[in-house]
């Protein structure tokens, strides 16, 4: 029986010239695992928004949603609460009240159920989802990952039917992301529930999913299995394929035997499979030379800090050198002090022993106005945190209002910004109008009016898909050209691997290791890309999609040739 | 925490600080002062410990010489005269009626500190989101609000340092810009925002008709009976009050009724409302050791 059904729905939001969605079929059946996928802007969020009329955005609508057979407009309120459940992407923003224990009976409170009910199920969903251990706690207590869970546990406690998850891993790190997804996959296979999610997060959704589907334009351009999905982009050639997991990209460049994998388990496989006797003869891929060899533009020395005075050292002993001219990231896990490391550079918290020293002075004896002006600049996580202005050109401006200098003269400069992060189109738009990427983006033309010889990010990848972040680092590196240099901070390996000229590895407190992408993956054995976990028994030192895909074709046409 | 009191249900909690707040505030009686501030004094070092103690004397001490003190300087009714300062009578009963405006002072502050420990926030809410169900989930939406709002003030705090913009930044009529520039980040953050929770409150049903409000407390046996004995003592007090036994007249002169069986009983009783949830902490200890020596 078919769980949820769209028929040839087209959507389009007010004073819009193109459709948003455009006549979209489809069926999700009882009990199946759907992923949506495509690029941001291609019409997921608001295909999923029309599975909940409380959601869906205004706008001229043609086609009908039908949900267990009724059209959806006809199934009521109540009936549409308890039956149809909704996770967004912002974990903070969907919570409501203070306590776990309220937040987890809020839908059920709605519902009007009698105390008994509702203790039962509360009892029910915080067993089964593993909250027991902080029931009891202020929702401010809770880490990102345990309160987008927690959202989850609120609504499956409503016991509904379908699941609709839109993107609710975007703002997580890595291991919270799994976690989450596990629990999704558990959801759908033990209690049966129907999923439907969207997911930057491929490398994890696709070996969960019963079915893909990919979007494009506010069309559905392929839908099916994962597997026959990877084989009918690949016909198509697709440039959606960035997006897929590694071992997905691998199959599409080089020829090899279907099925197409999707794990990292299958992709080793398929490799194999390529050479079954002999090991090929290529195993080692050029790497270009290391780079920033100049003098260290931020360097730490013994630097030590806490929060309180009687709290646990965060940073403790930490030796870094970043070389001037370099993109320089800095990976590791949850907690280990990469943020607080970040905010020691940039001057906002202050170590209580060590030296951190800019352009080799020490970061104290810079005066305010001399640290934040052609010097430093930090790109703060959430881009929102920057804008003060009606329209991104009034926020850029707002940027040169304490400067002398002709309108003409501001106005250039503006533009220049602009088009350093190619935004010169959306210069009239509202700030917050903006999808997350290219937030991201005016914040970093904003930052980048103030002229810095050394840029701090952190976690400047999060929640975009492939495509921004490829543009966010074509940016990056136009700004290494020209002498900028880059620290990032960051849980996206794969990211770091393609972009970085050098990683450092953060564990409790210190730098661990430190080296060039390359060396620095291909020496790892856990912490690194799916690539090379992939290809590690052939290839010495594959480290990206990039590597393997040339690697083999190297050794394919070598074999080709003989 | 191991107060057994704050474990009770929480009717049975605000039913005990209302009425020993009310009783401390307007009983002047010598010796119903002497047990509300006795009785506060102990059960706020349960309750809070070595950090009651310090309190007590670092604050409360010379809080009450003080009130003790500056009465007696401004208030010259009464008809003993000790001695004339600047020609100013100080009299026996000022002094006095001093001190006991003192102890009744600092036992209600005392009081109040308790009734913090006690009766938390979600308390509180439950209580009256019995009696107005929408207060109660607007109490914990901003109880949820005001950590989020302050987490999210220091985020744009630190990014507007970092471009120079901070309250901390330039002199001082570019603090205040810069700080109004923050406020108004943080409201547009905030509006922002709320369009989600909002999204995510109508997704789970809220403006349904019936809403109920759900909580994890139980009224049990021992609060049945706690608020009984509560209930009890309560009535013997204010029927002591009725006939009299804790008044007192300070000016002219201090007249007091003498003490007979019945006030004593009185006395007694407010003595045990007073002590009810120290009373309660001992016998669950008592009882607790009790089981433990038997196993």
């Amino acid at each position: 029986m078919a769980s949820l059904i769209f028929e040839a729905l087209s959507f389009a939001y007010p004073q819009a010239q193109r459709r948003a969605l455009n006549e979209v079929s489809l069926t999700i059946g009882n009990g199946e695992f759907a992923v949506l996928c495509g690029r941001s802007g291609c019409g997921k969020s608001t295909l999923l928004r029309h599975c909940k009329t409380v959601l869906t955005p205004h706008g001229r609508r043609k086609g009908r949603v039908l949900f267990g057979g009724v059209p959806l407009d006809k199934v009521s309120f109540r009936d549409q609460s308890e039956k149809i459940g909704f996770v967004l992407q912002n974990p903070d923003n969907q919570i409501v009240t203070d306590k776990v224990w309220h937040e987890l009976a809020f839908g059920l409170e709605s519902l009007g159920m009698d105390q008994k009910t509702i203790r039962l199920r509360v009892a029910e969903m915080a067993s089964f989802f593993g909250i027991q251990k902080w029931f009891m706690k202020n929702v401010s207590e809770l880490s990102g990952g345990q309160k987008q869970l927690l959202n989850l546990a609120s609504i499956m406690a409503m016991q509904p039917e379908l699941l609709i998850l839109d993107e609710p891993t975007s703002q997580l790190d890595p291991i919270a992301a799994s976690e989450f997804l596990e629990t999704v996959k558990k959801i759908n296979r033990e209690l049966g529930t129907t999923v439907l999610l969207t997911e930057h997060r491929l490398e994890e959704a696709f070996p969960m999913a019963d079915r893909v589907i990919v979007m494009e334009e506010g069309a559905v351009i392929a839908d099916g299995e994962p597997s026959t999905v990877g084989d009918m982009l690949k016909e198509a050639s697709h440039d959606l394929f960035c997006a897929m997991p590694a071992a997905m990209q691998i199959y599409a460049q080089v020829d090899g035997p279907a099925p197409c994998p999707l794990t990292v388990r299958d992709g080793r496989r398929f490799l194999s499979s390529l050479w079954p006797e002999n090991p090929p003869a290529f195993r080692r891929i050029a790497v270009p030379e290391a780079e920033g060899n100049g003098s260290a533009a931020v360097e730490i020395k013994e630097a030590w800090f806490r929060y309180e005075k009687d709290g646990a050292d965060v940073v403790k002993g930490l030796n870094l050198a970043i070389p001037e001219g370099c993109f320089y990231a800095i990976v590791g896990g949850n907690g280990t002090g990469k943020t607080t490391t970040i905010h020691l550079m940039s001057g906002i918290l202050r170590p209580y022993r060590g030296k951190i020293r800019l352009f080799g002075k020490e970061i104290q004896k810079y005066r305010d106005n001399e640290l934040f002006t052609n010097l430093l600049g930090v790109l703060p996580q959430n881009p929102q945190a920057l804008f003060v202005k009606k329209t991104v050109r009034l926020d850029l401006l707002e940027m040169l209002s304490r400067e002398k200098g002709s309108k003409e003269e501001k106005e250039k400069r503006i533009l220049e910004a602009a088009r350093q992060v190619d935004m010169e189109g959306l210069l009239e738009r509202h700030p917050y109008d903006l999808s997350g990427g290219e937030q991201q983006r005016a914040a970093l033309a904003k930052v980048l009016l103030l002229k810095p010889r050394i840029l701090l990010m952190d976690e400047p990848t999060k929640g975009l898909d492939n495509a921004f972040k490829d543009k966010l680092a074509g940016i990056l590196n136009r700004l290494k050209a020209g002498g900028t240099t880059i620290v990032m901070v960051s849980h996206d390996i794969e990211f770091c691997a393609r972009y970085a000229g050098r990683c450092a590895m953060f564990f409790d407190g210190s730098v661990v290791t430190e080296d060039t992408p390359n060396r620095f993956f291909s020496g790892n054995s856990f912490y690194t890309t799916s690539a090379n976990r992939m290809s590690r028994h052939l290839f010495e030192n594959a480290v990206t999609v990039e590597d393997v895909i040339t690697l083999c074709r190297q050794n394919q046409n070598q074999a080709a040739n003989a | 925490m191991r107060d057994a009191f704050s474990r009770c249900h929480p009717v049975v909690n605000f039913t005990y600080f209302t009425a020993v707040l009310l009783f401390s505030m307007f009983f002047m009686h010598p010796v119903f002062l002497g047990i509300s501030l006795a009785a506060s004094m102990v059960y706020a070092i349960w309750l809070n410990g070595g950090r009651a103690i310090r309190f007590q004397f670092l604050y409360m001490l010379p809080m009450l010489l003080l009130v003790a003190l500056i009465n007696p300087a401004f208030n010259h009714e009464g008809m003993t005269i000790l001695v004339y300062v600047n020609d100013n009578p100080i009299t026996l009963e000022s002094i006095v009626y001093g001190v006991a405006s003192a102890v009744m002072f600092v036992s209600v502050v005392i009081w109040f500190s308790c009734y913090n420990a006690v009766m938390t926030s979600d308390k509180f809410i439950y209580l009256f989101g019995r009696v107005i169900p929408a207060l109660s989930l607007i109490l914990s939406m901003v109880l949820r609000f005001v950590p989020k709002f302050k987490a999210q003030a220091r985020v744009i705090s630190n990014a507007q340092k970092c471009i120079g913009r901070d309250v901390s930044n330039g002199n001082l009529w570019t603090r205040a810009r810069n700080g109004v520039k923050i406020l108004s980040i943080l409201v547009t953050w905030a509006l922002e925002n709320a369009i989600e929770t909002a999204d995510s409150m109508r997704s789970r049903g809220y403006g349904l008709k019936g809403r109920t409000s759900f909580s994890h407390y139980r009224f049990g046996q021992r609060d049945k009976l706690l608020l009984t004995t509560l209930g009890l003592l309560i009535f013997c007090v204010l029927a002591g009050a009725l006939l009299q036994e804790n008044s007192i007249q300070y000016f002219p002169y201090i007249k007091i009724n003498a003490a007979t069986a019945r006030s004593v009983l009185v006395y007694t009783a407010y003595f045990l409302l007073c002590m009810l949830p120290v009373g309660l902490n001992i016998w669950e200890e008592w009882t607790w050791r009790r089981l433990y020596s038997k196993l």
